[in-house]
């Protein structure tokens, strides 16, 4: 159902799925987000930093919880929307934020990230202007060779040209210039201004959430908002990037992470209210580089591990647990003292993106999984 | 030609005097960038003035990067007629060792870890490499006068394309560029493909090291043989088997590279010992047993030779320079050439410029990808550049930056891939003619338009004809032809 007196874009019908991911820079605490249950080691190394066993969120019969500061979440996994990945990272050793978060970005050695050759590769038509955004100042290297993708830090920044003046006449004129084009360019074209005028209308409306949800005053929380409107106006949207920085806890991890976790649970909570059932057609992941050490150090804090947290969220989640919190003791630990990755974040990326359409394009995707 | 080298000594002669000036007049700081490749266009404007694209313009578009503002006049000026004239212009095209280019060999000069013995390009940082390679492939492409040239680099990088992110490749990739790509891109095809098969680079992108047989249990490593045949020579439908896969890659064994971790790091050798030195099936050849290191040398023979490599690779040459689905019969005329001449690629090139589709057909129908978008904006206006990593931001958004394609295929060469790049093509018209893509980047429209002697020369100089009733109406409604232009659809097609 097109709106009425709007231009359809092509090859995005309503049924247009999209994908947003969340990075967690800095390597999120596993055992913090998602700790084990009825596990003494955990307790044991933890002195300070665990959460007891009658505070975390049950998550049915699996063995480890969600933590206290993601109620918003819980209530979307008891409601079959969430999944929930433990022990997942991938085969980097270096513990090194730069080359962790590229070699997950980038899924593999390999030019760009799995975002972006996702929608190179991806069956269908091909990808329209506004396909890929990334919320934030640049491009992350998880949407590095799309075909196109755009950088915003808000719809209310964005419009054509780079810096002053208006560009409402040279639109004006390069539609109607467009408009006598019988290639290709000019359905291109005509998606392109479709996308920007829709943008455009956003932003005079600036419509207020739905459903009751309330986003939070964070730029995470607005980027979610944003996502949510472009996901509503039909701009063709099929990717989208936005981090959450700052989990990177040698120190007073405590007081460092519990508002990113409760940041984190209740911009997705809101978002997920936002978009009610047209969360059916979006699948939001989110990541991080690496876990953590298992034991805390001397000032409060983990050092970084491996095995990570990794949460799926959207209309085509069940609400599950995927794989499980291996044991904490000595001889499974892997390095100084890290929880092993016993889930590959490509293999919880490979179903979802199939979803989306990847079709026959996984070997190029993940030409090394 | 003789009349261009003492051009270029007399201006050298002029420049000396100017950069004594230079320290008193902020007049010659002009003369000075121009000393180092950033100079504005010399020679008189003259705007092309057919209603459509005229020979001269088209073959512009298609050899080169763009036409310049002078260059058209220049071209023109070669012969009597367009059509002598063009023949002329290409035959100094296919001949580029003879073209004088100091201006952009200069300024290439100055990136010196490109240039840096293949050992020693390990001791800069892998992000100063790619820097400085793609730098050198931005200044090359709009600034050398050896465009058809830097054509065929651009092509070859596609057709061996390596990533340049995958393992050692992040430092010996600049080598191949220089080693192979550039070193034979007008030369023969078999030279480029023995080079390519012993590149250190390629030997990490497709795994050729790794491919070994040191005992019974030992499986060949067959990425590099696939590609090399179904890529590289005779492409796919090409007539061979996973049998001919497997025995090509039985052939390659034991060629390996050095890794850095070793002495002569990025050195290129053969390990007989895990060589396969048992009899081999290759595309119905025979290669005996014993062959050891020379097995490569009969299997190149063999695929290059191949009738379906002049297809191919003729298929290819097409598709670049005249249409995204070239007709049969100028393939055919150009692997004609390609087996006449034994992969000579400037008799090749003579042949694909002689086709009458070439030369008659369809005009302005090759959809620019964004590369040559942007240096054909940057060329067309002239623009003074003098901070090339301004522009990759523009590419990468339009995931068309140099050497970043991930799969061994290169980047695509037809429209279809291309036309969400819309957006990000407007975004840079209108940022390049209002001189706000970066500080360092400067378009001069007055001058530009003053030159060609109003906005409708400027519009031809740009589109290679007179602009029509809508394009000039439009132009002159924006108030901003240039950005009109350069974001016109006429623009987005070479």
């Amino acid at each position: 159902m097109a709106m009425k007196g709007t231009g359809i874009i092509s090859g995005n019908g309503d049924e247009q799925r999209t994908l947003v991911v969340v990075f967690l820079r800095g390597g999120a605490d596993g055992l913090t987000l998602v700790p084990p249950v009825g596990n003494r080691e955990y307790y044991k190394v933890r002195p300070t930093l665990s959460v007891p066993e009658d505070e975390l969120l049950k998550l049915g019969e699996a063995n480890c919880g969600l933590n206290p500061a993601f109620s918003g979440l819980h209530q979307i996994y008891r409601d079959g929307g969430l999944t929930v990945v433990p022990a997942v990272g991938s085969n980097d050793d270096t513990r090194s934020h730069f080359y962790a978060q590229d070699l997950m970005e980038h899924g593999g050695q390999i030019a760009g990230g799995w975002l972006g050759r996702f929608l190179r590769y991806r069956e269908g038509s091909p990808p329209s202007a506004l396909s890929a955004i990334a919320l934030g100042k640049a491009m992350p290297e998880v949407l590095r060779g799309a075909p196109a993708a755009t950088v915003m830090e808000s719809m209310d920044t964005f419009a054509l040209g780079s810096g002053s003046g208006s560009t409402a006449v040279l639109q004006k004129e390069l539609g109607a210039l467009y408009g006598l084009e019988e290639n290709i360019l000019g359905p291109a074209a005509r998606d392109t201004l479709e996308a920007l005028e829709r943008v455009e209308k956003l932003r005079r409306e600036d419509l207020a959430p739905m459903n009751g949800a309330e986003y939070g005053d964070n730029a995470f929380s607005r980027g979610l908002r944003q996502t949510a409107r472009l996901v509503r106006a039909k701009v063709g949207l099929e990717a989208v990037s936005l981090d959450l920085d700052g989990w990177d806890s040698h120190f007073a991890q405590e007081t460092l992470i519990t508002p990113l976790m409760t940041r984190l649970s209740d911009g997705l909570a809101a978002f997920h209210r936002d978009l009610g059932g047209l969360m059916e057609n979006v699948t939001v992941v989110v990541m991080t580089e690496f876990g953590r050490r298992v034991a805390e150090n001397s000032s409060f804090g983990t050092d970084h591990g491996r095995g990570g947290t990794m949460l799926v969220m959207g209309g085509s989640e069940r609400g599950n647990v995927l794989g499980e919190m291996p044991e904490l003791e000595t001889g499974i630990l892997v390095g100084p003292g890290d929880v092993p990755v016993v889930t590959d974040y490509r293999e919880v990326l490979k179903p979802i993106l199939i979803r989306h359409g990847a079709g026959q394009s996984m070997g190029d995707i993940f030409p090394e999984a | 030609m003789k009349k261009q080298m003492s051009d270029a000594v007399s201006r050298r002669a002029f420049l000396r005097g100017a950069a004594g000036v230079a320290l008193f007049a902020t007049s010659g700081c002009e003369k000075v960038e121009d000393w180092l490749g950033m100079g504005p266009d010399e020679g008189p404007v003259v705007p092309p003035s057919g209603d459509g694209i005229d020979l001269i313009s088209h073959v512009l578009n298609r050899v080169t990067f763009g036409p310049t503002p002078s260059e058209y006049a220049r071209v023109k000026a070669m012969a009597g007629s367009g059509k002598e004239a063009v023949s002329a212009y290409l035959e100094e095209q296919l001949e580029p060792d003879e073209i004088e280019d100091k201006r952009a060999h200069r300024a290439v000069r100055r990136l010196e870890a490109i240039h840096a013995p293949l050992g020693e390009m390990y001791e800069y940082k892998e992000a100063f490499l790619l820097e400085q390679l793609t730098r050198a492939t931005l200044i090359r492409a709009t600034r050398s006068k050896r465009q058809l040239f830097e054509i065929m680099a651009h092509f070859w990088s596609d057709h061996f394309n390596i990533d340049i992110s995958k393992k050692e490749c992040r430092w010996l990739k600049a080598a191949d560029d220089r080693e192979v790509i550039r070193k034979h891109a007008m030369g023969n095809f078999s030279d480029l493909v023995r080079a390519s098969a012993l590149s250190p680079a390629m030997l990490w992108y497709l795994d050729g090291r790794e491919n070994r047989k040191r005992n019974e249990d030992e499986k060949p490593n067959e990425n590099y043989g696939r590609e090399l045949l179904e890529l590289h020579t005779l492409g796919v439908g090409g007539g061979y088997t996973q049998q001919d896969v497997m025995e090509v890659a039985r052939c390659l064994t034991g060629w390996t590279v050095r890794g850095k971790d070793r002495f002569f790091k990025g050195k290129v050798e053969f390990d007989s010992e895990a060589h396969d030195d048992g009899a081999k099936l290759v595309l119905g050849h025979d290669i005996a047993a014993g062959g050891g290191e020379k097995d490569l040398e009969e299997v190149l023979e063999i695929v290059c030779g191949h009738p379906s490599t002049a297809r191919h690779v003729a298929q290819k040459l097409c598709v670049r320079f005249i249409a995204d689905e070239p007709s049969e019969e100028s393939v055919d005329e150009v692997a004609k050439a390609f087996s006449a001449s034994g992969g000579d690629i400037g008799t090749i090139l003579r042949a694909v410029f002689a086709t009458g589709e070439f030369l008659d057909g369809a005009r302005g129908q090759k959809l620019k990808r964004p590369f040559e978008f942007i240096v054909s904006a940057l060329r067309g206006t002239r623009a003074k550049v003098s901070s090339e990593m301004d522009l990759v931001d523009y590419l990468v958004r339009m995931g068309h930056a140099p050497f970043q394609y991930p799969t061994p295929d290169g980047y695509p060469d037809v429209a279809s891939p291309w036309t969400g790049t819309l957006l990000w093509r407007w975004h840079f018209a209108i940022g390049l003619s209002r001189n706000e893509v970066s500080e360092k980047i400067e378009v001069n429209e007055e001058e530009l338009i003053e030159k060609a002697g109003g906005i409708e020369g400027l519009a031809s100089c740009l589109l290679g004809r007179v602009p029509s009733v809508q394009e000039k109406a439009a132009m002159e409604r924006s108030g901003e032809p240039l950005a009109l232009l350069l974001a016109s659809p006429g623009f987005q097609w070479r």
